[in-house]
């Protein structure tokens, strides 16, 4: 109890830390905490879903650019956090449909569905704004400084770490660990399968939902192939992947070093950015296939045995 | 005794192969009941379609009235049928009273906290695993597994318990053993439909037994009876016996 009455006061400190930085760093320095954060949370986000079920998702980008799509539209006729609250329903809405579709698919085949619908919102959302609207980019005037949107990320990234953190030691947690332990086992336990994997998507993919909303006012020019850029859902994947998907802060610990590592790469070899991403990917699934957390888990309790041995 | 579950008419095909065909037969109230039958006779065939596991093809599983047959197994778990598994299923990532809290957290009056911790620690106690709880599950010895599956299926507080070969691969004391658990919880008005092999344990714990063989009901009768119709032991010896 003390522990986590403990654990409890270190985050408030090294929150208020955090939301105290921007004053510190400079436009530059708030920029990076901004894009830094966003991918916190997305990664976090991805992994409270994805982490436990083992199902990869792909449709990251999908909800991003739904949230990011809604400012753009609704920025102008509705108050901010009304229009905050109406991508936070959308993504919430998508996400029930397209779980109640998918979530029986398999495998890669739920890869392949995932990438497909990130895709297809995003031809979607193309086809109708050239042949409806007759523009294909918006703007967004907002009055929202980038250190604003910066705290609403933070607090963001700090409610899903939250909510990570509570599903752990909740029913929905046991439910989670016996689904991933023998899902034969758990329905004749009495768990409901698709409700518990659908209840986490949703869950996941309203935070990515508004994940995309809170950071559009930063771009102030929004079009399809900005906001449905499919190398978000891979970064947030690949960053959930490095830290490790089935620990609480393992996405978090992931999405830091890469964002800023991608950062650089992206200044310094912008055409050779992605072939780097790839080679990436393809090191971390080989190498720390369960992300660094679990690898350092199963080093620490390897030299204890050899330690109690000797 | 009034009739708990009643098989009618039950029929399983997998494409073309009829694995259980027009089996009819009923379990009353607090009667341990024996489904014998050679190896791929369609028991656990039938054990599936009553823990909704498979669907049927077609027939009736009627549990207190209600028509169950083709539920979810999530929601037939919650009409009051638990089961043991033909090989043991453990959740391996989890301690020994976690994988009985588990079916405490989902059974329909769930418990959870300090209330699950403490029912799942007296019912480790009742199958055998007192004071184990904070063991891994993965290092318990097999019959320990078998306890503590056992213990799982009891924590839902079943109306119906299906223990599929849940005393095979116990050496001579463990099925001793393991034939006094089971024998308690028929005393204390269980109603039981299991699947087995050995013969002894058959004799001493079930009143009544129902044979398959190929897919079909051979034979439905008290134990005794059944196990000497000469029908039964073709069946498991062959013709040079009977």
């Amino acid at each position: 109890m003390t522990r986590t009455i403990l654990g409890f006061a270190l985050v408030a400190l090294g929150l208020a830390a955090l939301a105290w930085l921007p004053t510190q760093v400079g436009a530059y320095g708030v920029g990076l905490l901004l894009g830094m954060t966003g991918y916190v949370v997305l990664a976090s986000a991805w992994a409270l879903f994805s982490g436990p079920t083992r199902y990869v998702s792909l449709a990251t980008v999908a909800f991003f650019g739904i949230g990011a799509y809604t400012v753009a539209v609704l920025s102008e006729t509705l108050p901010y956090w009304a229009v905050l609250l109406v991508a936070a329903g959308i993504g919430l809405a998508v996400a029930l449909v397209v779980g109640l579709a998918t979530l029986r698919l398999a495998g890669v085949y739920f890869v392949i569905f995932t990438f497909g619908l990130a895709e297809l919102i995003r031809q979607l959302v193309t086809w109708y704004e050239v042949n409806v609207t007759g523009t294909l980019g918006r703007y967004i005037f907002l009055p929202i400084s980038p250190e604003q949107i910066y705290w609403q990320l933070l607090a963001l990234a700090a409610l899903t770490i939250g909510i990570g953190w509570l599903i752990a030691r909740s029913r929905l947690g046991l439910a989670l660990k016996v689904i991933g332990d023998d899902e034969t086992v758990a329905a004749h336990t009495g768990i409901d399968i698709s409700g518990v994997k659908l209840a986490l998507f949703a869950v996941s993919a309203t935070i990515i939902t508004l994940v995309g909303a809170i950071q559009a006012p930063r771009w102030t020019y929004v079009e399809p192939s900005i906001v449905f850029n499919p190398t978000i859902s891979f970064l947030t994947l690949i960053m959930a992947l490095l830290g490790g998907a089935n620990r609480l802060w393992g996405p978090a610990l992931g999405a830091i070093p890469l964002f800023l590592l991608f950062e650089w790469l992206s200044a310094n070899f912008p055409s050779h950015y992605s072939i780097i991403l790839g080679l990436m990917f393809i090191a971390i699934v080989f190498v720390v296939p369960r992300g660094v957390l679990a690898g350092v888990e199963d080093l620490w309790k390897r030299l204890r045995r050899k330690g109690e041995a000797a | 005794m009034t009739t708990l579950l009643k098989i009618q008419n039950l029929k399983k095909q997998f494409g073309g192969l009829t694995a259980v065909n027009d089996v009819s037969f009923s379990v009353a109230e607090g009667e341990t009941v024996a489904l014998l039958g050679p190896n791929g006779s369609g028991k656990t065939t039938v054990i599936n379609m009553i823990s909704g596991a498979f669907a049927p093809t077609s027939g009736r599983i009627v549990l207190a009235g209600e028509n169950i047959a083709g539920l979810a197994p999530n929601r037939i778990a919650h009409k009051g049928i638990a089961r043991t598994f033909q090989l043991v299923r453990i959740l391996p990532s989890l301690s020994v009273a976690e994988n009985v809290m588990a079916a405490l957290a989902f059974r329909p009056n769930h418990l959870w906290g300090t209330e699950a911790r403490d029912r799942a620690e007296h019912l480790l106690l009742e199958v055998g695993l007192g004071g184990r709880g904070h063991e891994h599950a993965n290092d318990l010895t097999y019959i320990d597994q078998k306890r503590m599956e056992l213990a799982r299926a009891l924590a839902a507080e079943p109306r119906l318990l299906l223990l599929d070969e849940w005393l095979s691969g116990l050496n001579p004391t463990e099925l001793g053993v393991g034939i006094d658990l089971i024998t308690s919880l028929g005393q204390r008005g269980m109603t039981i439909l299991l699947v087995e092999h050995i013969m002894e344990a058959v004799r001493a714990l079930c009143s009544r037994a129902v044979v398959m063989n190929v897919g079909t009901k051979i034979a439905d009768g008290p134990t005794a009876d059944v196990l000497a119709d000469p029908a039964v032991i073709v069946a498991y010896l062959g013709d040079g016996h009977a």
